[in-house]
């Protein structure tokens, strides 16, 4: 019995080579595409959970609330929270902290970057890892140890062994000597947790530091909690607004002031940190979208598999009649199409597979940046791809089977009725479905991929050619590189601030306009006189701020006092922001400012310029503040001559070997800065795209399979027009407009809808690109071609075929 | 074998009713080879597919080896069928993907009969209509003569007591007609019965009596001498 199940279904497949093909290969792409999607996803939810523990651990995170403005959000936690959750909170079991940044270090007289972590002495109880050599325990118990990541040592040692051996690490300003007590293995693709190069926190590194206060003025420290297994967390949530109230200093201590900003603590669970964190290097929107486009692909594949499942129930009519006809039950006639839709779907799954297989490599390249994929992480997936494709076999399986457990051996075997009737209009309901579907996305690709490019050719308001940004620049010496890099003929120009463009601002101030009691936020950026000449910013009223003691907020010379009174630059916005009905009207005004911490200071609005991009560049121009502050210039920014940038890099490199021998030169294009704000959209958008043209294909098979059985079916209807009279263009046109009405139906329902979707999201873009009509008809267009296209060869080869020929077969 | 009473078949659409059988009562005694002639329409087709259980009559009682059959679900129907009854079309219904021997085997499957059991049954019965030769072949690579020997021997496969033959010889030329009409008349000496559709008298004559149907009536029944 069942062999013969397997010879009638398999010689079926033979038989219709064309039909098996589209039928298998259709569903095999979409179940690839769709696992190629959902790995992606998955592995995006999937990040930080193979610690011990991970659903115990959680990250502390910070938002500042300022009066008027918008909030600063700090993946980070201030310091003293430590104390206080350990004290007053009995379900935290324990907390951990590090620090993370860029460090120097000293291997045989060559001086490298390496991004390294300073952190508490249980850091590996929250991270467990399994120490290659070494041993978690004592690994940090003491402060002259470093642990490194297997490639870390690779990198430093080569062959040699690294374990015992010594390396230096400049370090508070100075080089020590650190001992290799831990080799670990190297941090997996999927954690926030950059584990490669361990220090044990040490405050006397920061002694004399300005900027490392233990109080609630800076957040640097990334917080892990770890609750007691079965703690309540929406409780410990409702805690912190009442803890914070109680500690957080309510005046500032240096000058009895009440601080504006106020403070509020988060608790994310360490999987979500990837994912919903202040430092997201996710978005959780973007992985929805693609969770959406996975189904309706998937939607496409099963909706042909079905369709051509049903269209070839006709030509097996006879088999299933004789069939009842010597005694088959319905119930088998039933398992009898329900087994074969499985199988034929469990093969387009193995198919696909290898699809994905084959692909895999390609895909991870062009998602580098964003995801690494393990098939075979875990038997969730295999399980759950299983019987995702029984199901789609069973669901496809039951049309058929349901028809032809119904269907009357008399009404096939005695009469020449066709039995395609019953299935068309729901075969026809199936092609404009998908058509629907993949009409839709091409518009969604189409914008989206405009868009992105549209971003990609805002006009920033500085120019970001030839400029290379030098980190690291605070020290006193700093001014003395600025003015040996000038001497070179090939730097054009060089500017100090603390910040860059497309990083962002940190810090918020707030001011009182002319012409109101209500106060308003401006970011502040803490300049040298050349930075907006460096950024090319222009002007558009009064003048730049120059190096004159009146401008100048504060100089590194003496205690470091801030000025009574100081000039001030505002962006465009910023001077609308403070009420002043041009540009022109806000120089010469002096408006309060809390320029410092503490205190409110008369600042003189001498120039207002351009606005100009600091954040990315997706979001809305912040109303700005520039002002003079040398001891905040961490960040120098050098226009390098466009004819000689080779020697212009060569020249800030020497300077920098005989200035800084010790240390290491950190540098980037502030090209390459920008283009990194656009390569994840990029991606996406490109993946948009690909995913869109793969609906698209699956689709036209659908549409090409349904056109060749079509014209089998009507071969002798079309013989009996032609001899009555029609011509050959007559049938060649009959049969484009059969296949042109499920396309156009599913135009008219698929442009509304992909215009209210896309509209809704270029709502989210703060600059974004007009919706006009025409890439809706040229989609329509498009859409129509395609299907002429598919169906266009059937139509000729049928119209053309002897009609004489046409009615002899029968 | 069996016994139609008062039986009646209407087909009803929406706009209009035909009745394609009117109170018709058909005795068939077993081992009886009986002929059911008529012109085109009259309702030949209709009786036949009622008395192979393919269809349900309207009215009127169907009793089937003394179980009266009329009004049973398809299940049963399905059961008494494939115990009882073998068919043969004019269209001889083939199944294209399967060869000679396979066809043959269809018939077998349903009834739970060992693999190695039904090799044999096949392999006696295409002896019997002389198509052993072309086992392994597919129906579209024999003539219309060989695919209706293929159709009667999945007929008689399962031991069937009753054969239905719906025009056997429509669709052949008279040489094959008349080799499958011979083929009938020595399973009915063997003891099967067989109720045939014709519109050939000559093939008619090979029965022992002959219904004549007119419009879903039963005309005449005409007894032909034995011998």
């Amino acid at each position: 019995m069942f062999s013969n199940y397997v010879k009638t279904a398999f010689r079926n497949l033979v038989r219709n080579k064309l039909f098996s093909f589209i039928n298998i290969v259709g569903l095999a792409i979409g179940l690839a595409a769709c696992a190629l999607i959902l790995l992606f996803v998955r592995d995006e939810y999937g990040w930080d959970d193979h610690w011990d523990r991970a659903e115990d651990i959680y990250r502390l995170e910070t938002t500042l609330k300022f009066p008027v403005g918008s909030d600063r959000l700090s993946p980070y936690a201030p310091d003293p929270m430590k104390d206080i959750l350990l004290d007053a909170v009995p379900e935290v079991e324990a907390i951990t902290r590090y620090m993370d940044g860029g460090m120097s270090v000293l291997k045989d007289g060559a001086v490298m970057l390496q991004e390294g972590m300073l952190v508490d002495q249980n850091f590996f109880d929250f991270f467990n890892l399994d120490f290659v050599q070494g041993d978690a325990k004592t690994a940090l118990g003491n402060m002259n140890n470093v642990v490194l990541s297997q490639r870390v040592a690779t990198s430093f040692f080569g062959e040699e062994p690294a374990f015992g051996q010594t390396i230096s690490i400049r370090i508070g300003g100075q080089f020590r000597d650190f001992r290799v007590a831990g080799i670990i293995p190297n941090p997996v693709a999927d954690t926030e947790i950059h584990h490669d190069f361990i220090i044990p926190f040490n405050r006397e590194y920061f002694v004399g530091s300005r900027w490392f206060t233990e109080d609630w003025r800076f957040l640097y420290r990334n917080v892990f909690l770890k609750f007691v297994p079965g703690t309540n967390i929406e409780g410990m949530r409702a805690l912190l607004p009442g803890l914070v109230e109680q500690h957080r200093p309510k005046r500032d201590e240096d000058i009895g002031q009440e601080t504006a900003r106020t403070v509020e603590l988060h608790l994310l669970s360490l999987a979500d940190a990837h994912l919903y964190s202040h430092a997201a290097t996710s978005d959780p929107d973007v992985l929805k979208g693609f969770i959406g486009l996975a189904a309706l692909i998937l939607l496409i594949a099963v909706a042909n598999f079905l369709n051509l499942s049903m269209a070839r129930t006709s030509s097996r009519a006879r088999e299933v009649a004789m069939r009842k006809v010597v005694g088959a039950s319905r119930k088998q006639i039933v398992q009898q199409f329900l087994g074969e839709a499985t199988a034929l779907a469990l093969i387009a799954m193995a198919v696909g597979f290898v699809m994905v297989e084959v692909s895999l490599p390609y895909y991870n390249e062009f998602l580098s940046a964003v995801v690494e994929l393990d098939f075979f992480a875990g038997p969730g997936i295999a399980i759950g791809g299983l019987m995702l494709v029984i199901a789609v076999g069973l669901v496809a399986g039951s049309f058929q089977a349901t028809y032809f457990a119904l269907l009357r051996p008399r009404d096939v075997l005695y009469s020449n009725m066709s039995s395609d009737h019953s299935t068309g209009r729901l075969r026809g309901t199936l092609v404009v479905a998908q058509f629907t579907i993949s009409i839709a996305l091409m518009v969604g690709a189409f914008f989206v991929n405009k868009q992105t490019d549209y971003a990609r050719t805002l006009d920033l308001g500085f120019n970001p050619e030839n400029l290379v940004v030098v980190s690291g620049t605070n020290s006193n010496q700093s001014d003395t590189f600025k003015k040996r890099l000038l001497e070179s003929p090939y730097i054009v120009s060089v500017g100090r601030s603390s910040d860059v463009p497309t990083r962002g601002s940190e810090d918020r101030l707030t001011m009182r306009p002319v012409a109101s009691e209500e106060l308003v936020t401006l970011d502040g950026l803490p300049t040298d006189p050349d930075f907006f000449t460096v950024f090319e910013i222009p002007l558009i009223a009064g003048r730049y701020l120059s190096d004159t003691e009146a401008d100048y907020l504060r100089r590194n010379a003496g205690e470091g006092e801030y000025r009574e009174r100081t000039n001030i630059v505002v962006n465009k916005s910023g001077a609308e922001l403070l009420g002043f009905a041009d540009p022109a009207a806000a120089v010469g005004q002096t408006v309060p400012t809390n320029l410092t911490p503490t205190q409110y200071l008369e600042a003189t609005i001498i120039g207002v310029v351009d606005d100009f991009h600091f954040d990315s560049a997706r979001d809305v121009i912040r109303p700005g503040i520039y002002y003079l502050d040398e001891r905040r210039l961490s960040e120098m920014t050098v226009r390098l001559d466009r004819y000689n940038r080779d020697a212009a890099i060569a020249e800030l490199e020497q300077v920098w070997r005989d200035m800084f021998p010790d240390q290491v030169l950190s540098y980037q294009y502030m090209s390459s800065l920008v283009e990194q704000q656009y390569q994840t959209e990029d991606q996406l958008s490109s993946a948009l795209m690909a995913f869109t043209l793969l609906a698209i294909i699956i689709s036209c098979l659908g549409l090409y399979g349904l056109a060749s059985f079509a014209v089998d079916r009507r071969t002798k209807e079309i013989g009996i027009r032609r001899v009555l009279g029609a011509s050959f263009t007559d049938v060649t046109f009959m049969l484009i407009w059969q296949f042109s009405k499920p396309i156009i139906i599913a135009l008219f329902v698929a442009l509304p809808v992909a215009l209210y979707l896309v509209r809704d999201w270029l709502n989210g873009f703060a600059y974004r690109i007009e919706l006009d009509a025409v890439p809706f008809a040229g989609v329509a267009l498009i859409a129509i071609i395609i299907g002429w296209a598919t169906v266009a060869g059937h139509a000729f080869k049928v119209a053309r075929a002897n009609p004489v020929k046409a009615l002899r077969y029968e | 074998m069996l016994k139609l009473h008062n039986l009646s078949k209407v087909y009803r659409t929406d706009e209009v009713e035909t009745v394609a059988l009117d109170n018709v009562n058909i005795e068939i005694e077993s081992g009886e080879f009986v002929a059911i002639m008529g012109p085109s329409g009259c309702g030949k087709s209709t009786l036949l597919n009622i008395i192979g259980m393919l269809d349900s009559p309207s009215d009127g009682d169907y009793v089937f080896m003394d179980e009266n059959v009329a009004g049973y679900p398809e299940s049963k129907l399905s059961n008494i069928r494939k115990q009882n009854i073998g068919f043969i079309f004019q269209s001889f219904n083939l199944i294209d993907e399967l060869t000679v021997e396979e066809n043959i085997e269809l018939a077998l499957l349903y009834h739970n009969i060992p693999a190695s059991e039904r090799r044999e049954r096949v392999a006696r019965v295409m002896d019997k209509v002389g198509i052993a030769h072309r086992a392994k072949h597919m129906p579209s690579q024999l003539s219309g003569g060989q695919q209706q020997r293929v159709a009667v021997a999945r007929a008689v496969v399962g031991d069937q007591a009753m054969i239905l033959a719906d025009e056997p010889t429509g669709n052949l030329d008279s040489a094959h007609g008349q080799e499958v009409m011979e083929m009938l008349q020595s399973l009915n000496n063997e003891g099967t019965t067989i109720v045939m559709v014709t519109h050939s008298p000559s093939h008619a004559d090979y029965a022992r009596r002959t219904i004549n149907l007119f419009d879903g009536h039963v005309v005449t029944e005409n007894l032909r001498a034995a011998g």
